[in-house]
């Protein structure tokens, strides 16, 4: 029997999960988590991971396998990764890009990512003084989601949440 | 049809594993610390697209990813040729990634209308990532092709070197026949090249570089590696008979320099295949 209450618990156990590169975000929060299932106690977790080649996977999967078994009433958890849809920067909660910001990330820009459009946007907000004077040093950085920034207001360097 | 399948996704991630490899050679080394991180990215992007690629295969064969990608002898690897050549030097790096970029770009357009579900999910999934390259890849090629004369002529140099092997990349498949019947591809890889060709032509042209140092081996049967003997002394093994230069990875053929880099990633694997990673 499909349990919705169940679901409901383990989905804010979910909350709990973090991202294990920016510890200040959980999984819900950059909407990773697809859909929650519980059939009897039988739960099955689907999440969209960030970049296909993203090495925090591995323990993303651990930890919801970890926070779903500590849930009561649990008996088998299972972890499904998908890669439809494709998971986008448009699903980060406002809640996350807010978490993301206070953390000196940059969210990315709002509004829909173009897949044709190879420039990155043109401002990323600074944030830490809120500048928007800023440019863009390397669209890469040190993890497979993030690009380099220096903003000339505030004279710091920062990273961006890249959009995708 | 699974053999389809295989034959088309094996070549898929051996070309973004081995050409990862080489881009993680950069590790340490590139020319300045921003395009230390970029390639170190752009390879650790490109490894993990090959690990995606083979878990399609693993669920489909059986097999395991590891074992795909470290399990294997050097002549059951389908990349081009192009993807193991050696770094050279950091304008041959260059080339051959924006060439490679440009290239899987239309490649992974057309993998969105595969009509394996997986694969074109896949494929969606990993053009929004690829964006990237092609992005920092055509800041390069434009920023030195718009510099010092020097900068110019090495480009072209490596455009020399490398454009030939770049169409390669869209030989013939093994089991192309079924690959199409299936639609696992919605057109053929020579429809492909033709499309690489034009775009990649055109943005040249858009670039100042002169298009015309390529344009002319499209077609050609007998293209010999226009400046660089090297290319052509490292065919020279009896096993690599190849018919072209730098022709025949779709085939499993390789050059010596593939061999020494086989040697290297697949040697912890030789040693402990049983190893948990």
């Amino acid at each position: 029997m499909v349990s919705a209450s169940l679901a409901e618990t383990v989905w804010t156990a979910l909350g709990g999960v973090m991202d294990p590169e920016i510890p200040a975000v959980s999984i819900t929060d950059m909407g990773m988590v697809l859909d929650v299932v519980a059939e009897d106690n039988d739960v099955s977790v689907t999440i969209l991971p960030t970049f296909t080649g993203c090495p925090a996977i591995d323990v993303i999967v651990q930890d919801v396998e970890g926070a779903v078994a500590a849930v009561e009433g649990v008996e088998s958890v299972r972890v499904k990764l998908v890669y439809d849809p494709p998971w986008s920067t448009e699903r980060i909660s406002p809640e996350g890009r807010t978490k993301l910001r206070q953390s000196g990330l940059a969210p990315p820009a709002e509004g829909p990512v173009l897949v044709t459009d190879i420039r990155l946007p043109e401002v990323a907000v600074c944030p830490f003084c809120g500048g928007r004077d800023t440019a863009n040093e390397n669209p890469f950085g040190p993890t497979p989601c993030r690009a380099i920034y220096y903003c000339r207001s505030c004279r710091n360097p920062f990273e961006q949440f890249k959009p995708v | 049809m699974k053999e389809a399948l295989v034959s088309l996704v094996t070549a898929l991630a051996d070309d973004e594993l081995i050409i990862g490899h080489r881009h993680s050679e950069w590790t340490g080394f590139a020319p300045h610390i921003e395009e230390d991180v970029a390639f170190s990215s752009i390879a650790q992007d490109e490894i993990g697209h090959a690990a995606a690629y083979y878990s399609l295969i693993a669920e489909v064969t059986g097999t395991s990813p590891d074992h795909m990608a470290l399990g294997r002898e050097p002549f059951e690897y389908r990349n081009a040729v192009l993807c193991e050549r050696l770094n050279r030097d950091w304008s041959y790096s260059l080339v051959r990634h924006w060439l490679y970029d440009t290239a899987d770009d239309v490649r992974l357009a057309a993998l969105q209308e595969s009509a394996d579900a997986s694969l074109a999910a896949l494929a969606t999934k990993m053009r929004r990532e690829e964006r990237y390259h092609l992005l920092h890849a055509n800041a390069w090629i434009k920023r030195v092709s718009e510099g010092p004369v020097e900068g110019r002529t090495r480009l072209i140099d490596a455009l020399g070197m490398c454009y030939a092997e770049a169409l390669a990349l869209f030989d013939i498949l093994e089991f192309e026949d079924s690959i199409l019947e299936n639609n696992l591809l919605p057109c053929s890889s020579s429809e492909l090249r033709g499309r690489f060709s034009m775009r990649a032509t055109s943005e040249l042209d858009d670039f100042g570089l002169p298009a015309d140092v390529h344009r002319d081996l499209d077609d050609s049967a007998e293209f010999l590696a226009s400046s660089s003997g090297d290319l052509i002394a490292s065919e020279k093994d009896a096993s690599s008979a190849s018919a072209r230069p730098g022709i025949g990875g779709r085939a499993g053929m390789h050059s010596d320099e593939f061999k020494a880099l086989w040697d290297e990633m697949t040697s912890t694997h030789r040693l402990h295949p049983e190893a948990q990673w």
